[in-house]
């Protein structure tokens, strides 16, 4: 490999500059589109030399859209707030839920341990809607339909799974020896637990639950189904925007862009920490 | 003095049991999952009567007719054909592609290690945003995609809109996304080779091709499986993609089963038939994640024998 | 008082029996090496004294309090790990301060008997460092001035000198019988190192798949190990071991040497016409001149100095290999042909098939 002809390394450039520009494309696109009107959009052949404007995303904050049609009230933010509150709100009930639960499958051998973290892991490869369907009538039933918090109990179904196993192989990392020294130093399971081992696992839990929040932030199909719109999270709501007629695209592109900027923004800050949740997610489990 | 200091034993109703603890510990996260396990149950049991939403009146259970209806159903047997037809084409581009990036950027360097961070931004942008993004791109009007499809001598390619290019579009969205998920776990898996037989290979003069057929592509293997059957699992349950592109259109043509279900339930509103879609759906994924799952126990015991 | 006993411990891993029917007593302030091999058992053993894991079987009492079932943190003993177990994320002086703070010790009593478990231990300075920061001698140092700073009465030393290098391991094996004797604890040290535990041990278990061999004082495993096995675990260099069958006449009990009869003194009857081995310890064997009674004819082959001890290397008539170890500064052979005497009362006879020491019933009686 350290021995390439200048052919080849032209070729690997070649292919490198083919593969950012497949990938980045897409991106560097709609950010483009989002600061254009619909008579630069419109242009042909397109251009990317215009005059950028803000007004898409004035129009989107302030919930004023003007159409072809007229103008059309539609809460922007308001599914930008559900997205946030629900993601956050998610993870930090996985958290508590599933880091108590990861330490006692990593250092407790329990009976049927196994069977059980494998039984959680496996709802991570369940078809969303076999669940789903029922549960939409369930949740007329018992009156959580349309509410958060029957929202965030099914967005667990994200987030667990990925928590547990995650941070699990974290506890799992830390020596049994060094907690053994704190309990034998006079501290109970609770004070190790809690000045050992989590601050131990620390950037571990923070990887699965920056993970778990952009996997439940660009969750589509369990807010299609479950949320009506004052509910719903920017998936869903962007997808009502496109459907709606007469919406200019620049405004269609700025909301795109506002939405998957904080999950963008949140890889790029912690792209080590994602890299090392993802192989440990698929590699060690 | 008492070695065991009487006053540093607190009572012993206070203290929980260590054989109890573990079970306490993870009975929070149980009890969730167990709620829903229930709606599984249910599905299950719908999908043995005839039960559609606006016809309360004819609930009746069926036993498998559902199911039987299916091997004479058109409909199914093309759900059935273009879910495994996506599954199968995008994690074979998905895992050729990642496999290649991968290669490219192995070596260590500013440049390479900047791209790979950059590849990180499709996968975590949202399946069903990035599908509006390409739907925005391959707009007849105005996308850049179709301008530049006119540019090469195809004009009015219709991308998404037309039957007969659909599929290629959904899954093109769908490489988009996903390949860099492989490309990670690839590169995190060449990253963590040994070293010693390629510099032994290349002092030999050893053909690159065989070293790449013969030492790389087997010591990546476990690496590759495990990103095939999470990939293969995931895309043979796509949803997002392919709703919000085209709802599962134009006709149906691309009604994989969650999408088929999903119109089954909110437009036919034929809870059986979905139900049993489902079901199937889920026998067939069962079927992949427990050989995930076994393949994964042997690796853990392979990954430990050596540690 | 912190005595230790335990009583018929049993402890087994997916149905293998890691420990089997261990009792031990261990009486107030004494120090009790528990030494042999990897997997002989002997970490899993002070884990359970220190009550992080259970035994299947069998109570442990300390203080003659049977703790069997009390929590670890309750046991209040204190434990140095062999790979140091520090708490990567505190300071030296907040892993020592640990034992402390579970006392809800008030904050100057905290830095009071960090400090002066500090200055013993020579680690004052490096207090405020991660254990990152820290080289092994002082990751080793910290880990046990933890152990110690509650005062713990009863110590477990799980092999604390495994991973520092020789220099240190020596300066420490100086240092620390000097250390536990000033805290006046009862102490069980864990090691696989022969000298540590000769010169740390009031008594010595020797420990072997599972079980205890023997239990002496370090000179009566010295001289009188119980099986072959124990008598090649201590000593440097190793003991040498050749094939006899006594034979007895009117004057005494003989082994064949090497064509020489050599009388042994004091070897038991029992061992008279069965296949044995004789253990002979390097430094039981001397050179002497040719016409001593019972001299055994030699070939030197090398000569190897060892600090206060020479070694040499030498080669019988038959082509058996036998080490000599003498004082250093103390003539040698003279030439390559030498003759060795052999020092028959600390000679050694084991039965062959079983391996166990053939003892006469005086030495039994100490052994036991």
């Amino acid at each position: 490999m350290e021995h390439s002809s200048p052919i080849e390394r032209v070729l690997r450039a070649v292919a490198l500059t083919l593969v950012v520009l497949f990938f980045m494309f897409p991106i560097f696109w709609i950010v483009l589109m989002s600061f254009q009107t619909n008579e630069t959009i419109l242009r042909i052949p397109p251009s990317v030399v215009f005059e950028p404007t803000l007004s898409n995303y004035k129009a989107l904050l302030s919930g004023r859209l003007e159409t072809a049609a007229g103008t059309l009230e539609l809460n922007f933010l308001r599914t930008l707030w559900n997205s946030i509150f629900l993601s956050v709100t998610s993870v930090a009930v996985s958290l508590l839920l599933g880091v108590p639960a990861a330490y006692a499958f990593a250092r407790h051998k329990f009976r049927g341990s196994e069977d059980i973290a494998f039984t959680l892991l496996s709802f991570r490869f369940a078809p969303p809607l076999l669940v789903l369907l029922p549960l939409t009538i369930y949740f007329q039933q018992i009156g959580l339909a349309n509410t958060y918090i029957g929202l965030i109990w099914v967005y667990q179904l994200i987030c667990l799974p990925l928590i547990l196993w995650i941070v699990r192989g974290y506890f799992e990392d830390i020596s049994a020896d060094i907690e053994y020294a704190y309990r034998i130093g006079g501290h109970s399971w609770f004070a190790t637990f809690r000045k050992i081992a989590l601050p131990l696992a620390g950037p571990g839990i923070a990887a699965a639950g920056l993970l778990a929040f952009i996997f439940a932030w660009n969750n589509f199909v369990f807010a299609l189904v479950l949320a009506s719109a004052d509910k719903q999270p920017v998936t869903v709501g962007a997808l009502a925007f496109v459907t709606a007629s007469g919406i200019q695209y620049g405004q269609i592109a700025a909301a795109i862009v506002l939405s998957i900027t904080p999950t963008l923004a949140l890889a790029l800050y912690a792209q080590r920490y994602l890299v090392e949740g993802l192989s440990l997610g698929a590699v060690k489990g | 003095m008492s070695v065991v200091s009487a006053q540093r034993r607190p009572s012993s109703g206070f203290r929980i049991s260590k054989r109890v603890l573990p079970y306490v510990l993870s009975l929070p996260a149980l009890l969730v999952c167990i709620g829903i396990l229930i709606p599984f149950l249910t599905a299950a049991w719908y999908s043995l009567h005839r039960y559609r939403l606006s016809q309360p009146w004819g609930y009746k259970f069926i036993w498998f007719d559902n199911y039987l209806n299916f091997f004479t159903d058109p409909k199914f047997w093309n759900t059935l054909k273009i879910s495994l037809t996506y599954a199968g084409v995008t994690v074979v581009l998905e895992l050729v592609l990642g496999l290649a990036i991968a290669l490219l950027l192995q070596k260590r360097s500013t440049v390479n290690n900047f791209i790979s961070i950059m590849l990180l931004l499709p996968l975590m942008t949202a399946p069903a945003l990035a599908a509006l993004m390409w739907k925005l791109m391959t707009n007849p009007g105005f996308g850049i995609l179709s301008y530049l499809a006119s540019l090469i001598g195809l004009q009015d390619f219709r991308w998404a809109s037309s039957p007969s290019t659909a599929l290629l579009t959904v899954v093109l969205v769908d490489v988009w996304v996903y390949t860099p998920f492989i490309m990670i776990l690839l590169l995190a898996g060449l990253r963590s080779l040994p070293t010693q037989p390629f510099e032994a290979a290349a002092l030999d003069g050893v053909p690159r091709s065989f070293v790449f057929f013969r030492i790389t592509l087997p010591m990546l293997m476990p690496y590759i499986l495990t990103a095939t059957l999470f990939r293969l699992l995931d895309s043979i349950q796509q949803f997002d993609i392919i709703y919000a592109m085209t709802q599962g259109g134009p006709g149906d043509t691309l009604t994989v089963f969650q999408v088929e279900a999903y119109l089954n339930f909110f437009q036919s509103t034929n809870v059986g038939r979905s139900a049993a879609l489902m079901i199937i759906l889920w026998a067939i994924t069962y079927l992949l994640s427990n050989i995930f799952i076994k393949h994964w126990l042997r690796l853990r015991e392979r990954a430990r024998g050596h540690g | 008082m912190a005595s230790l006993e335990l009583q018929g411990i049993v402890k087994r891993y997916k149905g293998q029996a890691v420990l089997d029917d261990v009792s031990l007593t261990v009486g107030d302030g004494e120090t009790v090496v528990l030494f042999g091999p990897s997997g002989s058992g002997k970490s899993v053993l002070l884990r359970l004294i220190a009550g992080v894991v259970d035994p299947d079987a069998g109570r442990i009492l300390i203080g003659g309090e049977d703790v069997t079932e009390v929590d670890a943190e309750f046991r209040g003993v204190g434990m140095a790990f062999q790979n140091f177990a520090l708490f990567p994320h505190m300071s030296a002086f907040d892993n020592i301060a640990t034992p402390l703070e579970a006392r809800k010790a008030r904050p100057d009593a905290i830095r009071a008997g960090v400090e002066s478990v500090a200055r013993l231990l020579k680690i004052g300075h490096v207090l405020s460092h991660k254990p990152r920061a820290l080289s092994n001698g002082q990751k080793q140092r910290t880990a046990l001035a933890r152990a110690l700073a509650g005062e713990p009465p009863l110590l477990l030393l799980d092999d604390p000198l495994r991973n520092v290098d020789a220099k240190l391991r020596f300066e420490m094996r100086l240092e620390l019988p000097r250390l536990l004797a000033t805290r006046g604890a009862t102490v069980v040290y864990v090691t696989q190192d022969y000298k540590e535990a000769m010169a740390l041990g009031d008594r010595i278990a020797v420990m072997a798949q599972g079980g205890i061999r023997q239990l002496g004082t370090p000179e009566q495993i010295y001289l009188e190990p119980a099986s072959i096995e124990i008598a090649r675990l201590f000593g440097d260099p190793t003991i040498n071991l050749l094939d006899v069958k006594p034979s007895r006449d009117a004057r005494g009990i003989f082994v064949g040497l090497s064509n020489v009869q050599v009388r042994l003194d004091g070897a038991s009857e029992q061992a008279v016409g069965r296949d044995c081995v004789i253990g002979l310890r390097p430094e039981a064997l001397s050179f002497v001149g040719p016409d001593t009674a019972g001299a055994i004819p030699v070939t030197v082959e090398a000569e190897t100095p060892l600090n206060e001890k020479v070694v040499t290397l030498v080669r019988t008539v038959r082509g058996r290999e036998i080490l000599v170890s003498r004082p250093a500064g103390t003539p040698g052979p003279a030439q390559s042909a030498a003759h060795l005497a052999v020092n028959a009362k600390s000679a050694l006879l084991f039965d062959r098939a079983t391996g166990s020491r053939i003892g006469s019933g005086r030495r039994r009686e100490v052994a036991a």
